[in-house]
């Protein structure tokens, strides 16, 4: 692992502990992303009607590192959507992310551009959560550590649609029904933000 | 293909911009300034979310069976096992499982005939029929992929009497075979009345095989 500019001043022993660490910390995040991805690439092959399901199901997890998006995405992919249509389902979808940024505007400030870009490119729910947890105080230490974990969670992502385009396409998976997916996906993101605003509500009532 | 591959690149393109123009957006609104998100914003967004993924469970459920009871069946193990065990994953592939079982159990499949003797896809010069329903013939491809028609197979497209090469019908007709073909179902046929009920259909010698036999 070669140092890459500034970074350099973090010795290398350091270093590799910050690695190790953002790796363990988001071995979770693997297990979610992959299995995850792999069900989006599946869907993608079954019902997006693309050539080359493979490619279209990494192209778009490595877009967007949007689980989400990813799945619904699919249906715009099979045809016949308006771009417009395709700008307001990806804004619907995605406009949590918009808030996302806000906690991160002084901690990113000033930093070299293409790491800016990696990180923002990479800001989804579960990196996020983990930049916010990480507990390095030193600014140089702290973003050493959002860079690596943005860049190992978005490959997990990466790697779990591709493969699941590839299944999709080679193997004989039944398709009938699978579009659920998207669906549970829908639901389960809205119970978990019920129970959080249930839980809120009882503090605030308790 | 040129145009469906700038119409796939487009879409990723879009999805991409407008995902990450959301994730930059607090970059380029707090660009100058270090300030804390104002409060009605962060009230804001937490009303916005939960209604906006509550029209698009609404939303994505029109692309379901959604006349028969069994994805709101699924819908409600989903929610039921996500607010018991509480891992994301285990409640989505359960609740996709299930309603896939539920679909290939025969629950909701209609018996439709695609053969040439009573085609279920009828064009009429007051518009395009499925099961004497009508619909648009972008619909056409969906009902089929709704049912689980195999792309494989042979989709006849009856032409009601006058509906010929020239009238407008017939550009419907040619709609529905255009979206037909779009959608991956490229073995559609147009049948006229007398050929669809007619147990045979007569051989003629097809027009191309005549120079051969004459340089024979």
């Amino acid at each position: 692992m070669s140092a890459i500019g500034e970074f350099a001043a973090i010795p290398r022993r350091e270093r590799r502990a910050i690695f190790r660490r953002a790796l363990v910390n988001s071995i979770p995040v693997l297990l979610g992303y992959v299995t995850m991805g792999f069900a989006a690439g599946v869907l993608m092959a079954v019902k997006g009607n693309v050539p080359w399901a493979p490619f279209w199901s990494g192209l778009c997890g490595f877009a967007f590192i949007s689980g989400t998006l990813s799945f619904a995405i699919v249906p715009a992919m099979a045809g016949g959507f308006t771009f417009g249509s395709v700008a307001l389902l990806a804004l619907g979808i995605n406009f949590r992310y918009a808030f996302y940024g806000f906690s991160m505007v002084g901690r990113w400030r000033g930093i070299p551009l293409w790491q800016k870009w990696l990180l923002v490119h990479t800001l989804a729910d579960e990196i996020y959560a983990l930049d916010v947890a990480c507990p390095l105080k030193d600014p140089l230490k702290n973003r050493y550590y959002c860079l690596w974990n943005g860049t190992l969670n978005a490959l997990y992502w990466c790697v779990g649609t591709t493969s699941g385009g590839v299944a999709g396409a080679a193997l004989p998976i039944p398709s009938r029904g699978i579009e659920f997916a998207m669906v549970a996906l829908f639901l389960v993101i809205f119970t978990d933000q019920m129970r959080d605003i249930w839980r809120q509500w009882r503090k605030r009532h308790a | 293909m040129p145009e469906r591959l700038a119409y796939l690149l487009s879409v990723v393109a879009i999805g991409w911009a407008v995902t990450f123009g959301l994730r930059a957006l607090p970059f380029l609104v707090f660009a100058g300034r270090d300030r804390e998100l104002p409060p009605w914003v962060e009230r804001l967004g937490a009303v916005i979310s939960p209604v906006i993924i509550a029209g698009l469970v609404v939303y994505s459920y029109s692309g379901l069976e959604w006349r028969t009871a069994w994805p709101y069946l699924a819908g409600l193990l989903t929610v039921g096992l996500h607010l018991w065990k509480r891992n994301a994953l285990a409640s989505i592939v359960t609740g996709t499982v299930v309603y896939m079982l539920l679909l290939g159990c025969g629950c909701t499949t209609r018996q439709v005939n695609f053969g040439a003797e009573n085609p279920a896809v009828t064009v009429t010069s007051a518009g395009v029929l499925f099961e004497d329903e009508k619909v648009a013939p972008k619909e056409v491809p969906e009902i089929l992929d709704d049912m689980g028609v195999p792309r494989s197979c042979v989709i006849h497209i009856l032409l009601e009497p006058g509906v010929r090469a020239g009238t407008p019908a017939f550009g419907d007709a040619k709609a529905v075979m255009g979206c037909l073909v779009q959608a991956g179902y490229r073995r559609s046929i147009f049948v006229t009345r007398r050929q669809a009920t007619s147990k045979a259909v007569p051989r003629r010698p097809s027009a191309k095989k005549r120079p051969r036999q004459a340089v024979q």
